[in-house]
């Protein structure tokens, strides 16, 4: 391997934890406040809902689809489970259930259209995501709030509570990762779902039930997502209506950033904690400094752009055998 | 050797030839001379050379050395624009229409015709139907969609494409009739025979022997990369009512000497000894049809037998082989694994049934090219692997891959490569790994030794012996008729749709299966697509 090839190589899979670093210590250096174990937590805390997010669209990544629609899941899994809790008096842990079994039923919609009437997974979750935010929009009269102050205060400490001294946001999502993990990196399901992403036509010669993966893939990750949305009514004792978009994107961001670090460019777990985690630190760290918010967005595009920009140019080095021509 | 260049009589003159591509020597100083107003034949078996000279004259493969001559003026470089400027014309097999377009937009596509206000839409529409009804003698509509054409129609359309602007002097047709029934293809004969005399020189490449002798004035054989022999076929029999006699006693001596050129290969100790001791049958198929490309297949497989399947493009072969195994839908019939019927939806439930696929296209649906030997080998059987649950056991998983990639001489012997970087044969092994040690009872190989180099291939036939030995079923589709004869014990020819010999292969001979397959044995069967 020649020293280019070497470097880019280097850079392509390290680069961007250089660029992590880089930044961290820019901030730390920026500002006093940033390193404080406080900030630390709250930026872990603060990025569960999109940890959550991004680990549900990175096994629908994974299996070779995009999920458009998980805004949806994330806000209809809250709503609906503060609804059950207000309106029916349903016991939270109860209403826990409701949420997450709604949030799957979004999964299963996509499932729906996109295995049994064969819509692609882009065009499929489009809809969904537009039909979503529209019935929100329809029963909360236009996007109004829906505020529900007497929370149970075991529902409202699953954002705002601790368990042994540790946030209960970060015990679950550390859970959830926990989940991900195995199932996506060590279970033989997560090597089938791989296998489907990369050759879906291989996949099916082999035996490996193709649509079945599929529909279970889309309707895991709307579920996971629902989680999120529980979360976060429960810190705001509010369902706030479309709040889920803002993470459709972060989280396909942090999906890629992710994969750009897998040698061959696979979406993985721990690709997308370190690509979470980078935004969350960039958002906050930018805050600290009393700095424009909306640079965030531009740096963002640009580490995306950049980590996969390099990621591709390694895999065109002379001389590897399949490189594009 | 170097021939006639200097003939003024010549459309095109291909001479001394070479082209290598790593390990295979695809042409080797091979010819190829098409006289003006000829109708000529090029035939040869796969890997032949005869598409890789076609692909070279196209501009699509540089030649390493040896020169073109069209209409008598050498072309230095050929490419695709040089060679269409002077007068070539490729129909291709595949007929690359888009459905959705009209037929005037198929036929100007890439070459529209500008007016005043933009495209000469009405302009256009009026010449695609005159050439259509004049030149070819079928009345299309020129708003009509693709979609709506019969596909005989379609080919018109493309031939209508490649002629329009009237510059054509040399059109080679590929494997023409391939898509075509019985009726459409007395039709486009007189197509071609009405653009020889026109002028326009044809090169006609089949694998139907029996056309070729109806319709070429001489024919090419090419043979290892080499033009064996050029044969004159002389002028057609024409009978009272102006129809061309095909099958004619003359046509099928022709076709046996044709043969016996294109063969001329020896089989060596390649094949292992038959060990069948047939059983009980493991695979009954009745009646199966997908109403398209296959009508009323019907054949079973015992235990410890390898069944051939074979024909030539066109004939149906892989359509059947695709919904034995799920992957096509079928319209009728019944399929039946080891005595319990299975219905043909998924490959999946062909797999749980124990029906088993190495598919031909391995790169595609063999392999998942990105992951490792030992992931492609597990992963039929991720359960073997694994816990109860789910958790993966990696070491384990690599401990079977192993074994396996050591009992097959996978090489490289890692099972952490890559299968990317593999090689053809190499590859091959690796599909046949996943299936060792699953206890299927019915081995369906597709074109298993396609792109597999002579070594591994012999290996993979003592395999695929070893499979049979060890009681299971083989089905093998194959278009290498030597294959076919040194390692099955039975062979079902397919022509056009329809299983119309079986045949035990102890005693057959090669050329005898080249025309049951070519159909020169067959006259007059009717085909699928008709």
């Amino acid at each position: 391997m020649s020293g280019r090839a070497f470097g880019l190589t280097f850079l392509s899979r390290y680069g961007f934890l250089v660029v992590f670093l880089g930044f961290f210590i820019f901030f730390a250096t920026q500002s006093d406040a940033f390193l404080n174990t406080s900030n630390l937590v709250n930026i872990l805390e603060g990025n569960t809902i999109l940890l959550v997010a991004a680990l549900g669209m990175t096994l629908v990544v994974a299996s070779g689809g995009i999920d458009l629609s998980i805004g949806i899941a994330i806000d209809f899994g809250g709503w609906l489970a503060i609804v059950a809790m207000m309106d029916h008096d349903v016991a939270w842990p109860l209403a826990i259930v409701v949420g997450v079994i709604v949030g799957a039923a979004v999964g299963a919609f996509n499932s729906f259209l996109i295995v049994w009437l064969g819509v692609s997974p882009f065009l499929a979750t489009l809809g969904t995501f537009f039909i979503g935010g529209s019935i929100q929009q329809i029963y909360t009269s236009g996007g109004g709030q829906v505020p529900f102050r007497q929370m149970p205060t075991g529902y409202q400490e699953l954002a705002t509570g601790e368990t042994w001294g540790i946030p209960n946001e970060i015990l679950i999502g550390a859970v959830v990762l926990f989940v991900f993990y195995v199932l996506l990196e060590r279970s033989i399901y997560g090597k089938r779902i791989h296998a489907i992403g990369l050759q879906p036509s291989a996949a099916a010669v082999a035996g490996i039930n193709v649509r079945a993966y599929l529909w279970m893939t889309f309707v895991v990750a709307s579920a996971t997502a629902s989680v999120g949305g529980i979360i976060s009514t429960a810190g705001l004792r509010q369902f706030t209506p479309l709040a889920g978009f803002s993470y459709l994107l972060d989280a396909i961001a942090a999906v890629f950033i992710g994969a750009s670090m897998h040698p061959q460019q696979r979406p993985n777990v721990g690709g997308t904690l370190v690509g979470v985690l980078f935004l969350g630190m960039v958002s906050n760290g930018l805050n600290l400094m009393g700095l424009d918010f909306n640079f965030r967005d531009a740096l963002e595009g640009l580490v995306l752009v950049g980590a996969i920009a390099l990621a591709v140019s390694q895999r065109r080095l002379p001389g590897r055998v399949g490189s594009p021509a | 050797m170097a021939t006639t260049a200097d003939s003024n009589s010549n459309a095109l003159v291909m001479s001394d030839i070479s082209k290598a591509f790593p390990g295979v020597q695809a042409l080797d100083n091979a010819n190829l001379v098409v006289a003006d107003r000829e109708i000529h034949g090029l035939v040869g078996e796969n890997g032949a050379g005869k598409s890789t000279i076609i692909k070279v004259l196209a501009g699509i493969y540089e030649a390493d050395h040896g020169s073109v001559w069209v209409a008598n003026e050498q072309l230095e470089q050929l490419t695709p624009q040089s060679v269409h400027e002077r007068g070539v014309r490729f129909i291709h097999q595949e007929l690359s229409l888009v459905p959705y377009f009209n037929v005037t937009e198929s036929v100007f596509m890439a070459q529209e015709k500008q007016g005043v206000f933009g495209l000469a839409t009405r302009k256009m529409r009026r010449q695609a139907e005159d050439f259509l009804a004049n030149i070819l003698g079928a009345e299309i509509d020129g708003r009509t969609l693709i979609r709506d054409l019969t596909v005989a129609q379609q080919k018109l359309v493309q031939i209508a494409r490649a002629l329009i602007d009237g510059q054509a002097r040399l059109v080679v047709f590929d494997e023409p009739t391939a898509v075509l029934g019985a009726a459409d293809i007395n039709t486009l004969f007189g197509n071609i025979r009405e653009l020889r005399n026109s002028g326009i020189s044809i090169v006609y490449v089949s694998h139907y022997l029996s056309e070729i002798t109806e319709i070429c004035n001489r024919v090419t054989v090419f043979r290892n990369g080499v033009d064996v022999d050029t044969i004159h076929l002389g002028e057609e029999q024409v009978n009272g009512a102006g129809n061309v006699v095909s099958g004619a006693a003359n046509g099928s001596v022709r076709q046996a000497e044709i043969i016996k050129l294109m063969v001329g290969r020896e089989i060596t100790d390649m094949y292992p000894e038959s060990q069948a001791t047939p059983a009980n049958t493991v695979l009954e198929v009745d009646g199966l049809s997908d109403g398209i490309r296959f009508v009323d297949a019907s054949f079973s497989v015992r235990a410890g037998e390898i069944v051939g399947l074979t024909g030539i493009i066109g004939s149906g072969r892989e359509a059947l082989v695709d919904s034995i195994y799920g992957q096509r839908r079928v319209s009728k019939g019944t399929l039946a694994v080891a005595g319990k019927p299975i219905k043909l939806r998924s490959p999946a439930q062909a797999v749980s049934a124990g029906l088993v696929l190495v598919p031909r296209d391995r790169r595609n649906d063999g392999l998942v090219l990105d992951m490792s030997v030992a992931d492609n080998v597990n992963v039929a059987t991720l359960e073997m692997v694994s816990s109860k649950l789910g958790w993966h056991r990696r070491q384990q998983a690599a401990q079977r891959a192993d074994q396996l990639v050591e009992q097959l001489d996978v090489r490289p012997r890692r099972s952490d490569t890559i299968v990317r970087f593999l090689s053809g044969g190499n590859q091959q092994k690796v599909v046949l790994a996943r299936w060792l040690t699953t206890d299927s009872k019915v081995f369906v190989l597709d074109q298993p030794t396609t792109g597999v180099d002579v070594g591994a291939r012999s290996e993979i036939y003592a395999l695929v012996a070893q499979l049979a030995a060890g009681g299971a079923g083989v089905l093998m589709s194959s278009n290498d008729l030597a294959e076919v004869l040194g390692i099955c014990d039975r062979v079902l020819v397919m022509v056009r749709g329809r299983i119309v010999a079986e045949r035990e292969t102890s005693g057959l001979a090669l050329d005898e299966l080249v025309a049951l397959t070519t159909g020169s044995a067959l006259e007059g069967v009717e085909g699928v697509a008709s």
